[in-house]
């Protein structure tokens, strides 16, 4: 039974993370590009990582792996907000006025 | 050929691709996208790996990867778009 969910669970992640890998190459850019990488980071890479955690069983494997997919979360969710960042100030130089250059 | 192996191909061909595909062409800053998806998705697909040949002491490949992409991934939007005003 666990290695039904286990693998249902891949099937979504994996299913995500193809989306977003179609998602850069389809969407124009440069700003609805970045869709993909919070789609990754935040859906794909998560779902995988549990999928994962289920298939290992519980344990100490399965807390490293989610500790991994925390990691990958939160680092992705940061790493896009800096990309968008710069996305916007190479784009539309006088776009951030203020506390927000 | 287990499911882990496939879903590790699947995502090198659908994430990983496009990734460096975007990240061949364009200005600095579109490339960026390209590098960073890679950042997210290289772990993955190591982690992948490590399970589908059942050997998961190659899990901290992935958690290096996962500590230290998106140090990479800041340090090129600090040269990118850091100085001020």
């Amino acid at each position: 039974m666990r290695h039904q969910i286990a693998l249902a669970l891949l099937t979504a992640g994996t299913a995500a993370l193809v989306l977003a890998g179609l998602a850069v190459l389809r969407l124009p850019p440069p700003f609805l590009r970045l869709h993909a990488l919070s789609l990754a980071s935040t859906l794909g890479a998560p779902l995988v990582v549990l999928a994962l955690a289920v298939q290992t069983g519980p344990g100490r494997g399965a807390v490293k792996l989610l500790v991994i997919g925390s990691l990958l979360a939160v680092g992705g969710t940061v790493t896009t907000m800096a990309v968008g960042r710069t996305t916007v100030r190479r784009e539309r130089p006088g776009l951030l006025r203020g506390n927000q250059r | 050929m287990n499911a882990w192996l496939l879903a590790a191909a699947a995502l090198l061909v659908g994430t990983i691709g496009p990734a460096i595909a975007v990240a061949l062409h364009g200005p600095s800053h579109r490339r960026l996208v390209g590098a960073d998806l890679a950042g997210t998705g290289m772990p993955v697909v190591f982690l992948l790996l490590a399970q589908g040949y059942s050997r998961t002491s190659y899990q901290d490949l992935a958690l290096i990867l996962a500590v230290l992409a998106p140090a990479g991934t800041l340090v090129f939007t600090r040269f990118l778009a850091g100085e001020r005003g």
